[in-house]
């Protein structure tokens, strides 16, 4: 058993500090982005196209990065923590690297204009852009750096929990699957942590292989790839990163919950299955971002559709489960780190069960790039995503002996998921009225009822964001508080 | 297929569903937060939420099972459509406007002379063939309604064979759902259907 002394855990809290500093500053600088361009769509303002889409690449690429990231680092932190030593140096070369490459992402939208949106689908970044060629490269460059950052992220995690508990097969719980009870106990972080990162390796190794070739392609313009390979290569590198980030979070929902409910949360034979069987699913749901591309192999499109319908069970299905036998008749006090906990895994299947619809092949033949795909992955990353990120955050802030907060925080909290689900509810009305997704305005469609229609449900999106704004910046106050207070012990 | 007279459509369908999901999520967490002080020892009530995993798992199966059956039947690639097309229509997006008309399919795509703007008759198979000479567009056929009725991919280098009958007459418009550039919503195309 590997022992921790508080000095580790100090370096650990000041790592984490930084991480989430950080998520706090940029998060709601990058839901800024989103409200111009839902204000742009409705009519409210006027920016010109390139603007609008720098934005919406910026918007894309921040966030993905960013939450990515953030539920990458709490993992870190709750291993390191609680189950092996981790490389704290390492940590800090991970978040300089990311930083890195996010001020080059920066750059290169605000500054320079790259808009070539967050998966550059190739070769769009190459031909009749509207920004610099040096945007171009820097994007790229950026993303490599991130990615490399990640890459180096993940691989110590899992090596580390692979030398702790004895190999990569205990790491995914295959000790559990035996008749005779496991020698040593496998936390579900461990378990969870490495269904989620291992793809995420993977999944940043193609990404790289990718990027490489764009980066080819951006130092000798004559050269060319195939289209429809690249397009498979950038969302198994894309969904697998989102995918991912939400499983992080239901790596610690597993772990922290527990504490509110006095109710033990171990593995057992149904859970490894659902984990592993998610391991498989998760390389595979990528294929349905691909439904419209006639030309892939049908087999791959059914395949897609399958391992999408059926990682809902494993994965979804199992933790919700857990989550009512956590909570029912559990005596819990329902404080915003609980709430937050359950409300982030009903956002996770709320969004996903409207994901699960937009992978039928036959719904996704009109469902597909309209207003419902950014429907379902917002719901997913800000109902699921965040709200597991502020039960982390809340927590971490706050000591064993107070785990409440402030009413004014609480208050804050239940704003900031109204308004959320109002801004959701518009993109879901968009997308059943068959509002196209990334149009700037909708004036240009020549359809008189997708101009209104749209126009009219970004306005009222817009003020539900405004919403998500304020609601965001009441919770501040406590959160800042309870993560910067010096006097006391860190959390557990 | 799509019939643009059908009260409810396809997107609807998906909504309504979307929101019994949703429906019955809320209800689980309203249970959750209603029911939590409930009982006298907590442990027990664990020990009765177990009880129901095998029904909770098996009814979900089904779903999922039912799902699968009744939608892969549906699938809208070229092997799957039962109908031989009665009328080839070569579609060719570029930054940023589309050609379609009839004709073999060009070697060169940027050299492809079609217009934005094509005439067609009601009832027949249209077969749609789809691709790009720059980035990778989307094709989209919208009703007057602005009701998304068929799609696919306009990518460089491939043809996508889209197959869609127009069931009556009137004015479609043809949008690009792809991201293709600063002014990709003016990519737009017309499709008149008529006798």
């Amino acid at each position: 058993m590997t022992a921790f002394n508080p000095e580790d855990r100090g370096r650990h809290k000041k790592l984490i500090l930084t991480w989430s500093i950080t998520f706090l500053v940029l998060f709601p600088l990058l839901i800024v982005l989103g409200l111009l361009m839902r204000m742009n769509q409705g009519e409210v303002i006027k920016v010109d196209n390139a603007t609008f889409y720098s934005y919406m690449t910026l918007h894309g690429l921040g966030m993905a990065g960013v939450l990515f990231s953030m539920a990458w680092a709490a993992v870190f932190y709750l291993v390191g923590t609680r189950y092996v030593k981790l490389n704290i140096g390492l940590g800090y070369a991970v978040f300089l690297l990311v930083v890195i490459g996010s001020v080059g992402l920066a750059v290169a939208t605000l500054i320079g204009k790259f808009a070539a949106g967050w998966y550059m689908l190739y070769p769009l970044p190459f031909i009749g852009a509207t920004w610099k060629a040096w945007t171009t490269g820097l994007a790229i460059i950026s993303l490599i750096i991130m990615g490399v950052a990640w890459l180096i992220g993940c691989l110590h995690v899992v090596y580390a929990l692979s030398r702790e508990y004895g190999g990569f097969t205990n790491l995914i719980g295959w000790q559990y699957l035996g008749k005779k009870p496991p020698e040593k106990e496998l936390p579900p972080l461990a378990l969870i942590a490495t269904i989620s990162l291992v793809p995420g390796i993977l999944a940043f190794i193609a990404g790289a292989a990718m990027l490489v070739m764009y980066l080819l392609q951006h130092l000798e313009p004559s050269l060319s790839f195939d289209a429809l390979v690249q397009k498979n290569l950038m969302f198994f590198f894309g969904h697998t990163l989102v995918n991912i980030t939400m499983y992080c979070g239901v790596g610690w929902l597993y772990t922290l919950l527990p504490e509110f409910t006095g109710r033990e949360w171990k593995l057992n034979k149904l859970t490894v299955y659902a984990w592993n069987a998610t391991f498989f699913f998760i390389v595979f749901a990528y294929f349905h971002h691909l439904y419209m591309d006639f030309v892939q192999p049908t087999g791959l499109q059914i395949a897609g559709q399958l391992a999408s319908y059926f990682s809902a069970i494993p994965a979804t299905a199992v933790t919700m489960f857990g989550v009512i036998a956590q909570l029912y008749r559990s005596k819990v006090k329902w404080g915003v780190i609980p709430t937050a906990f359950l409300l982030g895994v009903a956002g996770w299947a709320i969004g996903g069960f409207a994901a699960v619809v937009d992978s039928t092949i036959s719904i996704n033949k009109v469902l597909h790039n309209t207003l419902w795909v950014p429907a379902h992955f917002h719901t997913y990353m800000l109902m699921g995503v965040v709200l597991l990120i502020l039960a982390f955050l809340y927590y971490l802030g706050s000591t064993e002996k107070n785990r409440d907060l402030s009413p004014k925080a609480g208050f804050g909290f239940w704003l900031f998921v109204a308004g959320a689900y109002g801004f959701l509810l518009m993109f879901y009305l968009g997308g059943m009225e068959s509002i196209p997704r990334r149009f700037s305005e909708y004036a240009s469609s020549g359809i008189a009822h997708t101009h209104d229609t749209g126009a009219l449900l970004a306005k009222v999106a817009a003020l539900f964001v405004a919403l998500v704004l304020i609601g965001l910046l009441m919770m501040y106050g406590a959160l800042f508080n309870g993560l910067l207070k010096k006097d006391q012990a860190p959390a557990k | 297929m799509y019939c643009t007279s059908m009260l409810l459509t396809i997107q609807h369908s998906a909504a309504l569903i979307s929101l019994i999901g949703a429906l019955v999520v809320v209800g689980v967490v309203l249970f959750l937060f209603t029911t939590s002080d409930q009982g006298d020892e907590k442990h027990e009530a664990k020990k009765m939420v177990y009880a129901l995993r095998g029904k909770y798992f098996l009814g979900l199966a089904a779903v999922i099972v039912v799902g699968l059956v009744i939608t892969l039947g549906m699938l809208p690639y070229p092997k799957f459509q039962t109908e031989a097309p009665d009328q080839t229509i070569v579609v060719v997006g570029s930054q940023w406007s589309w050609k379609m008309g009839p004709g073999e399919l060009p070697a060169e795509p940027k050299k492809f002379k079609g217009k934005s703007t094509i005439t067609l008759p009601p009832g027949k198979t249209i077969q749609f063939l789809v691709t790009a000479s720059d980035v990778t567009h989307n094709f989209a056929i919208y009703n007057e309604q602005g009701v998304l009725l068929a799609q696919t991919q306009a990518m460089p280098g491939y043809w996508n064979d889209l197959r869609y009958t127009f069931a009556q007459g009137g004015t479609f418009k043809v949008l690009c759902l792809e991201y293709c550039g600063a002014p990709h919503t003016v990519m737009t195309g017309k499709i008149v259907v008529e006798q």
